[in-house]
């Protein structure tokens, strides 16, 4: 009983937090185009209630504004635009004119052919075909029996406190966290903790820090990085057939690092 | 002016007695087999394991250095064992997950809840939940002011510190650090507090007069560094920082945040204690499964010894 109080008046001392006045308060709006449901949907979500957790003490409040990307002219002010369609969609958008300095995000398609566009404001958090593809290679290099698949995420990851996250995830939406749940999430936390940091929504120089000044807590390890056409740095899951994690690629004493998994196209 | 003679000498005698005879026993928390490692470090021996709970991490001592605590995380739950007899006592609540804490001067626990996004304040006395304060995510590090004013919090996927008054359990200052923060230390009169962030991979110093940071350094010459918990030497001179996966412990300046030097040890570096003197600096290693011995005038690794599995913290009676 008496511990129920307690978090009862610490529920209401939520409201009551000191952090910042109405007026202190940078109201920040995410455009996103793509369905409102499924996983990259949900991870966007979960991202963003995540920045709103930490807005409460540091002073901004974010929420989602979908877009249909036919109508990508409409859009009046945009910090980024999170994508979850096909890749010529993607490809088009980010092309457009209207877009040109704006960050746009891939999170649902692994298709090479959008890192080799080296369109510079296409940001990739989903891996690539061919980071999957490496990620394979290394394995049946050293277990040519054992068949395994290449993945982002795994509700079973534990590490560099993947734990953590599966457990809010999971618990705000009652399903596991997959590929494309992390690559939602990815996109929107890296963009909100950009924001908190230099409290500055401008397009342009969201897409230089995003390029240049980032080292992004993924909770997948080492701070996250974009290669030169757009695609995160990070390590690929090997899934065995029993739905375990058997290794993470770049699997120990493969030369090159990050860099070992996926092209590396130049974009000079 | 006799009563004051008087109520100071039986104050020391009070002090003496309390630390004349210490168990000179390093408690190290064994995060993977539910048990206590307890080393002689006068032998450099493990004189006992005690089964603790399930999950054990965060562990310290209470002020009098009489009750060892050890936040048990998978059974939500602060394990108690007298230092002296080794007998497990009463278990304390928590609130869920308890993961790292800090023993206030009045005995109070400071804890994080690490799945919760909140700190909880535990009354010893009363086995009672006395405050839960909001936080960031993934709640970390904890540290209490040697005055016990103040109480500070790292939020590690939320990149704060949280600055908590303890007279009436209110965040009263919020700082956003490098990514991933993760522990805390004030030094001897509290007024820096230092902080690591494990993904920027930096050393923070906080002023806590303006609670703003004024010195930041990064530890990129260490490779594979990943900060992680902080010990202030005795003199407030020198700052000894764990590098998890860097397997080192850094030494650097407390005022200019230099690296003075990097001393090796065991594989993922995590806890530390510093003895009384700061002579001896004991890390827990959790890949290796052992704690290092290091001496600090040398700033030499002088052996290590074998404890449990994953080894997460770890405490010194002496």
């Amino acid at each position: 009983m008496k511990l129920k109080n307690v978090l009862a008046s610490a529920m209401c001392g939520v409201l009551l937090l000191p952090a910042a006045t109405m007026a202190d308060v940078l109201e920040v709006t995410l455009h996103y185009a793509g369905p409102e449901s499924g996983s990259a949907w949900k991870g966007v979500q979960q991202g963003v209630d995540e920045a709103n957790l930490q807005g409460q003490f540091l002073g901004q409040n974010y929420q989602i504004k979908v877009v249909n990307p036919d109508e990508i002219d409409a859009i009046d002010d945009i910090t980024v635009l999170l994508m979850a369609t096909d890749e010529e969609t993607m490809l088009h958008v980010a092309r457009h004119e209207r877009m040109s300095e704006v960050a746009v995000f891939n999170l649902t398609s692994g298709a090479d052919a959008l890192r080799e566009a080296c369109q510079p404001n296409l940001l990739s958090t989903m891996i690539s075909d061919s980071m999957k593809h490496d990620a394979l290679g290394q394995w049946q290099e050293r277990n040519p029996d054992t068949p395994v698949s290449a993945q982002a995420w795994h509700e079973d990851f534990e590490k560099f406190a993947a734990r953590q996250l599966n457990t809010r995830f999971s618990r705000s939406h009652g399903i596991p966290m997959d590929d494309q749940a992390w690559a939602g999430w990815a996109a929107s936390k890296m963009v909100t903790d950009s924001i908190a940091r230099t409290q500055n929504l401008d397009s342009s120089d969201m897409l230089t820090y995003l390029k240049t000044e980032i080292a992004f807590d993924g909770q997948k390890g080492d701070g996250m990085t974009f290669r030169e056409d757009g695609q995160l740095r990070q390590i690929v899951l090997l899934i065995n057939e029993a739905n375990e994690i058997a290794a993470e690629a770049p699997l120990r004493g493969v030369s090159g690092g990050l860099d070992s998994l996926g092209q590396n196209n130049s974009c000079q | 002016m006799k009563l004051t003679h008087l109520l100071t000498s039986s104050m020391i005698m009070l002090s003496t007695a309390v630390w004349a005879d210490p168990t000179h026993r390093l408690f190290a928390s064994n995060e993977r087999d539910n048990t206590v490692s307890v080393i002689d470090t006068r032998t450099g021996e493990v004189e006992a394991t005690i089964d603790i709970g399930q999950r054990p991490r965060g562990i310290g001592l209470s002020p009098d250095q009489s009750t060892l605590y050890v936040a048990i995380s998978d059974d939500n739950a602060i394990a108690t064992v007298n230092v002296k007899t080794l007998e497990v006592g009463p278990r304390l609540v928590s609130g869920d997950e308890p993961e790292a804490f800090d023993v206030a001067p009045n005995g109070n626990i400071y804890l994080s809840n690490e799945d919760d996004a909140t700190a909880s304040v535990i009354d010893v006395v009363n086995n009672e939940i006395i405050a839960v304060i909001p936080v960031g995510i993934e709640p970390e590090g904890v540290a209490v002011s040697p005055d016990g004013s103040i109480a500070a919090v790292t939020s590690e996927s939320s990149n704060m510190v949280h600055i908590i008054e303890t007279e009436g359990h209110t965040v009263i200052a919020n700082i956003l650090v490098g990514a991933r923060p993760r522990g805390l230390q004030f030094n001897s009169d509290g007024s820096l507090l230092y902080s690591t962030s494990e993904i920027s991979n930096e050393v923070q110093i906080i002023d806590t007069s303006s609670y703003t940071i004024i010195k930041r350094v990064g530890l990129d010459s260490i490779e594979n560094s990943r900060p992680m918990e902080i010990a202030v030497s005795p003199d407030d001179s020198i700052i000894y920082v764990t590098t998890g996966r860097g397997n080192s412990v850094a030494v650097m300046d407390a005022t200019t945040l230099e690296l003075l030097d990097n001393i090796p040890v065991g594989n993922r570096v995590w806890g530390m204690a510093l003895s009384r003197d700061g002579s001896t600096l004991y890390t827990a290693n959790g890949v290796s499964g052992t704690i290092s011995v290091v001496d600090t005038q040398a700033r030499k690794e002088l052996k290590q010894i074998e404890v449990g599995a994953f080894p997460w913290g770890v405490t010194l009676d002496d």
